[in-house]
């Protein structure tokens, strides 16, 4: 409770002196206010916008660009009442690979090269972080340097990418330290707690750091070494004793916060691509299961809620739209698997959802920005557009550039029955 | 041979709905004048304003055009129902006509759910209701009829169940056709009375096109099941396991379907076909 009454009074001081803040913050919120009270069809599932996906995604990846710090690093979130934060280890290392993403994938030439120079400036920087024993640190730049199990696998993930596109050997030796300081932190039971884990108890959510290992196993010359391989295997055989039939997973546990979507698309990830990476198809359907879940809720009730209570009753009514561009990633990988059009269907609808929720004008570090709740004030990162929920929007809409391209490309016979 | 006539209700969702009034008249033309009809009210403070935060103040207003200003003229919205909405050179053009001509009362409510709904329902002691759009029906109404609410669905069941059935079956290789089925609590979960294939789905023009002539088929067919029903001929069969996946978790639902998607089947409508398959659940 102190701590929360601090950090509001931190912001307010934010905005006391830079007053000039104070307009933008009252536009959105008189803006969100209008709109969730006499407009809500843009929340809707079946809401469409005429937004193109490629505008969207250019204004969502210069707002990742403006966001990167003089270190070389991403800043966390633009906040209405203080802006930019200081540079994020964890999203800078895990934005790395949504950068050499974009790259590939996007035409305007100032754009990709953009793009590739601050992913390699972000790297260099993450580079700078790495403590002797191979973790890195939690928190922003600047806070006290404490080893972060989740912060390292999410940089692991940017060291992976980087070293595949540019084959410095300095970027496999800080990648192979910290897989295997991940090695040396995990419990028998495969899971991570104790001082590198966040609040020190084990989270299922850090499948996301099992994926970063499996993705390294396969990725660099050390795949004949089968110890990250099996690490992120115990940790994905963990992770799925924590599913429910309902499709509501277990284990999140943070404390002092619900379960946000955030969390549980960050279980739902992780477990789909260490899945796909180990070839485990029960972990494949174990996430169906609960893809499942969420994309009838979404359907049906026609938006996804921000939070939720077990089993995914007592939704708060809000909306995170970081969680809800992870989801989109979620039904879009499993089309790509399983042929079904329905996660397309309804990935493509959130995607509508999202393209409209963000700001097309607006000062540096508001256009283009996914804040982290909508209405602004909603309990996921209130008043703050956060760098993540731009990468997950990016991921969302590269995934969905290359299925429609490749679905308009395949003739009328090479499409497949849901069932 | 026909004992005594069925006692059918019709449940719509409006004195307007072309697919209300083509049925009733179709039913009557049988020989089963409804004993009566219940429609939702055309416009009322509480749907308004539901549409207003669904769909804005514009949305609203479109829809309360749509309630109020039924069309006028020769035209129908649905060519394919003219057949059927035309009775001695008269269009109907809202069930009070249809009503008039056949001689049987309507009542217009908010929810068909509600008790005093239920309550009107139960006075006219129907066989069987007739399910032509509306709010999702509840298990208190769905017991009133001996026989069940029957519903005509514009897709094959079990297959496609749910929305946009027409657009899903042709992007999933079933043939676009119509299911009877009585409702029962889930979505398109009722036992099936019988299924039908579109004939000649290539010619249709558009989506909009086959929807059209997949809703005349079915007004048709409804008579052909209730004929069957009333001699005894026809009986329900359960709807079998979902086709996904054994241990899937997933079932057979689709919903609204994207118009990105649209115009893929839309594409594949015009471009190419689904092989028919002869697909009946009572022979």
């Amino acid at each position: 409770m102190t701590g929360r009454v601090a950090k509001a009074l931190s912001e307010a001081k934010g905005l006391l002196r830079r007053p000039q803040r104070a307009l933008p913050l009252v536009q959105k919120l008189v803006f969100d206010r209008l709109r969730i009270t006499f407009e809500r069809r843009h929340l809707y599932s079946y809401a469409t916008t005429r937004r193109s996906s490629q505008d969207a995604l250019n204004s969502a990846m210069r707002w990742i660009l403006d966001a990167e710090r003089a270190d070389g690093g991403i800043a966390a979130y633009y906040s209405l009442l203080t802006g930019y934060s200081a540079s994020y280890p964890e999203v800078t290392g895990y934005i790395v690979p949504t950068l050499y993403d974009y790259a590939r994938a996007c035409r305007p030439a100032q754009e990709v090269e953009s793009a590739v120079a601050a992913a390699d400036r972000a790297t260099r920087w993450l580079l700078s972080l790495q403590l002797p024993g191979g973790a890195f640190p939690g928190g922003l730049q600047g806070s006290p340097a404490q080893p972060s199990v989740f912060n390292t696998g999410q940089i692991l993930q940017g060291l992976v990418c980087a070293h595949r596109e540019t084959k410095r050997p300095e970027t496999l030796q800080a990648a192979l330290a910290a897989a295997d300081w991940l090695i040396e932190m995990q419990s028998p039971d495969g899971s991570w707690s104790g001082p590198g884990a966040y609040q020190g108890v084990a989270h299922t959510y850090y499948s996301m750091v099992a994926w970063a290992l499996a993705e390294f196993s396969a990725r660099t010359d050390l795949s004949a070494d089968q110890r990250y391989a099996r690490a992120a295997e115990r940790h994905l055989d963990w992770v799925l004793l924590h599913f429910r039939p309902s499709g509501w997973i277990d284990g999140i546990d943070l404390q002092g916060h619900p379960y946000y979507l955030h969390f549980i698309a960050y279980v739902l990830q992780g477990v789909l691509e260490c899945a796909v990476l180990r070839r485990r198809n029960d972990a494949i359907q174990a996430v169906e299961s609960s893809a499942w879940a969420l994309l009838r809720r979404f359907e049906t009730h026609k938006y996804l809620p921000g939070a939720y209570g077990r089993d995914f009753k007592d939704a708060r009514r809000f909306t995170c739209l970081t969680g809800n561009a992870q989801m989109s990633c979620v039904w879009l990988r499993l089309f790509q698997i399983t042929d079904d059009l329905r996660y397309l269907n309804s990935a493509l609808k959130m995607n509508e959802m999202l393209k409209q929720l963000i700001p097309a004008r607006g000062s540096r570090g508001i256009a283009g920005g996914v804040s982290g709740s909508y209405p602004v004030w909603g309990c996921y990162q209130p008043f703050r557009y956060v760098s993540w929920g731009c990468k997950f929007l990016v991921d969302a809409l590269l995934l969905e550039q290359r299925f429609t391209q490749s679905f308009e490309a395949a003739p009328c016979e090479a499409l497949r029955c849901a069932s | 041979m026909r004992g005594i006539a069925m006692r059918i209700v019709v449940l719509g969702s409006s004195r307007y709905s072309e697919t209300g009034c083509a049925i009733a008249a179709r039913v009557a033309e049988l020989g089963y004048a409804p004993v009566g009809a219940l429609v939702l009210r055309t416009l009322d403070s509480g749907t308004l304003l539901r549409k207003v935060g669904q769909w804005g103040v514009s949305g609203a207003a479109r829809y309360a055009r749509t309630k109020l200003a039924p069309r006028h003229g020769a035209d129908v919205s649905n060519p394919c129902l003219r057949p059927a909405l035309t009775h001695g050179g008269v269009v109907f053009r809202s069930l009070r006509q249809v009503a008039a001509r056949y001689d049987f009362p309507i009542a217009a409510c908010r929810d068909p759910n509600a008790p005093s709904s239920i309550a009107r329902l139960r006075q006219w002691s129907p066989d069987l209701m007739i399910f032509t759009g509306g709010n999702i029906l509840r298990k208190p109404l769905l017991e009133v009829p001996r026989l069940g609410v029957l519903n005509v669905h514009l897709g094959l069941l079990p297959e496609i169940r749910g929305m946009s059935s027409p657009e899903w079956s042709l992007l999933n290789n079933v043939p676009p056709g119509i299911t009877v089925h009585y409702l029962d609590a889930g979505i398109d979960t009722g036992p099936i009375l019988q299924r039908w294939e579109l004939p000649d789905v290539n010619r249709s023009e558009s989506l909009t096109d086959l929807r059209n002539r997949l809703i005349a088929f079915g007004v048709s067919k409804l008579g052909d099941v209730i004929t069957a029903l009333d001699r005894g001929t026809m009986s329900a069969m359960p709807q079998g396991a979902s086709p996904s996946a054994p241990g899937s978790s997933k079932d057979n639902q689709f919903f609204v379907m994207h118009e990105w998607l649209q115009r893929r089947a839309a594409d594949r409508l015009t471009r190419g076909r689904p092989t028919a398959v002869t697909a009946t659940v009572n022979g």
